[in-house]
């Protein structure tokens, strides 16, 4: 049985890789070929020029150099970087009109697709908005309704993230319902979201990691203002695989990853890492510190995903986009494949969807191209502190599923 | 005696020796720390004047016609002051506004922001509507009119929905369908939904939010809309504005005859620039020249907006009319899902498209602040006149080299384009892109 399965596994992969390759052996025209980047592409470890050809919505080759005749429509990426789409893990995007309905059909959330493609997004993972009972409004309303592919943290509690004392209710987290929930929906559910819960009890993360272990999916913490241990969080309650978000928070009420006496990464910090936490910037309204990131990296201690926490206390303040984010952690010391890493691969990885977030011969063709732009630039944290930068990045173009969904300059030949 | 006497003088002379260095020495010490203890005790001076000083940039402000460069003071969320050095210490907050243009807020008088969650309800309370925040302040824009999304069964929806929940300063001009854009097929196409004196009758009694009426998509060759639409106008007295829709079955209806018949002077054609089979273009598709009634029509006082959108502006339009030296009046966007990331984008993206064109960027800031200010009949804004509420935006010049498209997918190059950097709304911080505001006390 094993055996007939890996036949037909390995059958099924190479189907697909000559499919991928028609253009190629056939010598027929591809949709888009991508000329003149530099592709970073952390899976496949490839961080140097290449040309991309894209057909039928997947990338069918990666080579050195691509013949621009054989393009349908040519981008010129000369001077730019091609990555895989930007995949972010924090965003807040369960919009609606219902009053006092906060981040859960309400209006604190954002409507996608204006927000992701002009910063090289192409997947999005709402952070908590729908809960189970919530869930198949925010399905009909924006995850049908988007182009940007969007999909489910989904809440511990029933109502999700309606505020108030909605998210309080003990008696609305039901780990059942909430795995029942994501197992019907595995299209669109990638994991269940602890958030805002302000009283000293360990109740809520023994629910939340209890629905993860029922559906085998990963639990996102935002740890609210109980005070409790991160310690006891990361190495008790927490299964490697599950992420702990607002990594960089200094807030009162929550424990903070850097001493706010000594200004030093606490010792377990990394041990959690190397455990298999995974650390989100998820940086939001308030949840961003320089005086935590700095000494942080400093030390050597890189968040995994870059998660933004997308909303309208966000979009236009510290915060922005997914790239500026990208971009503060570059004026602090983190590299360009890092962060390209943080926001791809790692992010695909941590959601267990490894079809996306590289760009494989055969992969969804979801691509993000930009620009490196030097100059004098400023950041800002939360708190209102500034860094100085002499980089950032910008989106030139985002390609979801081969088709062009985002041109800037215009940089394609007309069609 | 003498000696005590002696002694007695010396004794004297030393004490008021020693008494004149007390006092010198208590006068200088007086005088070194005056500065300090006025500075503890004077309220001018432990208070900033103003919350935020602009320096460094350069002022267009269209309405007042300045174009150089200046300071801007704000106090209350108002301009105080606008002068050549004002005293940055004088300030809470200093924006380094160094190689940037300071501005008037923009008005964008063509969006779409009637955004809801109802099904099929298309730019009225649906899904092809966005909400406003998160598209205005990245682009210097700090008010936008609503172009018919809301007609006057809906209006107080939108109010409650949008206008009361937004940052963004909107307004609205209703449509003079009852239902507004409830979209395809029928819903704009009732005729019998067309009430003048509803319409009115809501405008007047929202006179702080609805700025005018709207006739869009109508498809039949009938002038009956567009005369409820001015009958509205004419009873409300506000102006109209008319995307003048028309279908493929039949010819288009004359917008010569719309210009001059059927539109008073201060009503406002948008989609100025599109090409499109249904519609009677302002640039003659044979010859590829401006029709001789167009800038008549102008100076009549009809006022051209762009309209942008998704399906509404064709370079084979724009550029023979600049060409023959027509410029638009307002700079709307006609932003929409379908136009915010295609060719149009945001509201600095068409000017610089305009600019693209060979406008300056005088006349593109005009159309964007001062022009749609006066359109909408909302003079109070779009200037930074002593005393205007202080909404400013902040633009950078990018040099570069740079592509725009057009709705046909036809390609413009251009060397520079504007930026955000800063936006004020009523004089307070909404949008800082490089953090060119000096640090605020830290908050605790």
């Amino acid at each position: 049985m094993r055996k007939t399965y890996l036949l037909f596994l390995a059958f099924f992969f190479l189907v697909n890789s000559i499919l991928a390759q028609k253009q190629q052996v056939l010598n027929l025209p591809y949709g888009i070929v991508i000329k003149g980047g530099h592709l970073i592409d952390p899976k496949n470890k490839i961080n140097e020029a290449m040309d991309v050809a894209i057909q039928d919505g997947k990338i069918a080759r990666i080579a050195k150099n691509i013949d621009a005749a054989r393009g349908v429509q040519v981008v010129n990426a000369t001077g730019m970087y091609i990555t895989p789409g930007l995949i972010d893990i924090h965003a807040h995007v369960f919009w609606g009109t219902e009053p006092n309905h906060y981040l859960s059909d309400g209006m604190v959330g954002v409507t996608p697709d204006g927000f992701s493609f002009r910063a090289g997004v192409t997947t999005m993972v709402d952070c908590g908005g729908a809960g189970w009972v919530s869930f198949p409004r925010f399905k009909k309303n924006i995850i049908d309704k988007s182009q940007t592919r969007i999909l489910s943290f989904l809440n511990i509690v029933g109502e999700g993230m309606r505020g108030g004392e909605y998210e309080q209710d003990l008696s609305d987290m039901d780990a059942k319902m909430a795995a029942k929930t994501a197992l019907e929906n595995r299209d669109d559910i990638v994991g269940f979201k602890l958030a805002h819960f302000a009283a000293p009890d360990w109740t809520p993360v023994n629910r939340i990691v209890e629905a993860g272990k029922l559906a085998n999916m990963p639990v996102i913490i935002d740890f609210g203002g109980g005070n409790l241990s991160i310690e006891e969080l990361f190495m008790k309650y927490l299964r490697p695989g599950d992420i702990y978000t607002h990594a960089f928070t200094e807030l009162r009420g929550r424990e903070p990853i850097v001493d706010v006496a000594t200004r030093k990464l606490k010792p377990f910090v990394k041990k959690a890492q190397e455990r298999g936490i995974i650390f989100d910037v998820g940086f939001g309204g308030a949840s961003f510190d320089f005086r935590q990131a700095i000494p942080s990296i400093k030390d050597g201690f890189y968040p995994n995903t870059m998660g933004t926490d997308l909303h309208t206390g966000s979009m236009n303040s510290a915060m922005k986009d997914q790239l500026n984010v990208l971009s503060i952690f570059m004026a602090m010391g983190m590299d360009m494949p890092s962060v390209i890493k943080g926001s791809t691969w790692a992010s695909a990885q941590a959601i267990k969807r490894e079809e996306l977030g590289h760009l494989s011969v055969g992969a969804i063709a979801d691509i993000a191209i930009f620009r490196v732009r030097n100059g004098d630039f400023g950041f800002r944290d939360i708190a209102g502190n500034r860094q100085d930068g002499k980089q950032k990045l910008e989106c030139e173009m985002t390609i979801k599923g081969g088709k062009i969904v985002y041109d800037l300059n215009a940089i394609a030949t007309n069609r | 005696m003498i000696n005590l006497q002696h002694g007695f003088y010396l004794e004297v002379a030393n004490r008021y020796d020693t008494m004149r260095k007390v006092v010198w020495l208590i006068s200088c010490a007086l005088f070194l720390i005056t500065p300090f203890i006025q500075a503890q005790i004077s309220p001018q001076d432990a208070v900033p004047r103003y919350k935020i000083v602009i320096k460094g940039g350069h002022v267009i402000d269209p309405k007042n016609n300045i174009n150089e460069l200046m300071d801007l003071a704000i106090q209350d969320g108002r301009i105080v002051l606008i002068a050549k050095n004002i005293d940055a210490a004088q300030a809470a907050q200093v924006v380094n506004a160094k190689g940037l243009f300071v501005t008037p807020g923009l008005i964008d008088l063509h969006t779409h922001v009637f955004a809801g969650t109802e099904p099929n309800h298309a730019y009225s309370n649906g899904s092809s509507a966005l909400a406003p925040d998160g598209y205005t302040f990245r682009a210097g824009v700090t008010t936008i009119v609503d172009c018919g999304g809301a007609g006057w069964r809906s209006f107080l929806t939108f109010k409650k929905n949008i206008i009361e929940s937004s940052q963004t300063r909107v307004l609205s001009f209703l449509n003079i369908v009852g239902w507004g854009m409830r979209g395809e097929p029928t819903w704009e196409q009732d005729i019998n939904d067309m009430d003048p004196v509803k319409a009115a009758e809501m405008a007047k009694a929202n006179p702080e939010h609805i700025v005018g009426f709207k006739l869009a998509h109508f498809r039949d060759s009938s002038w009956v809309p567009t005369d409820r639409a001015v009958e509205a106008g004419n009873l409300a007295n506000l102006p109209v504005i008319v995307d003048f829709g028309g279908d493929n079955s039949h010819a288009p209806l004359s917008i010569e005859e719309l210009f001059f018949k059927h539109l008073r002077p201060g009503d406002i054609y948008t989609h100025a620039f599109t090409e499109l089979p249904r519609r009677d273009p302002i640039v003659d598709l044979k010859t590829r020249t401006l029709k001789p009634f167009i800038i008549p029509a102008q100076k009549r006082g009809i006022i051209f907006d762009v309209g942008f959108g998704g399906a509404s502006f064709d370079f084979r339009q724009a550029i023979p009319a600049l060409k023959a030296r027509f410029y638009p009046n307002t700079m709307g966007t006609d932003l929409h899902i379908g136009s915010m990331n295609g060719a149009m984008k945001n509201q600095l993206n068409v000017l610089s498209i305009f600019m693209a064109m060979g406008m300056d960027m005088f006349s593109v800031i005009k159309g964007s602040t001062w022009a749609p200010a006066r359109a909408i009949k909302r003079e109070e804004l779009g200037n930074l006149s002593l005393g205007a509420i202080a909404d400013v935006a902040i633009i950078g010049i990018r040099k570069g080299d740079f592509g725009f498209r057009d709705i046909a997918g036809h390609r413009q190059a251009g060397k520079s384009k504007l930026e955000c950097e800063m936006t004020i709304k009523g004089g307070k911080i909404v949008y800082d892109l490089n953090a060119i505001a000096s640090n605020l006390p830290a908050r605790k």
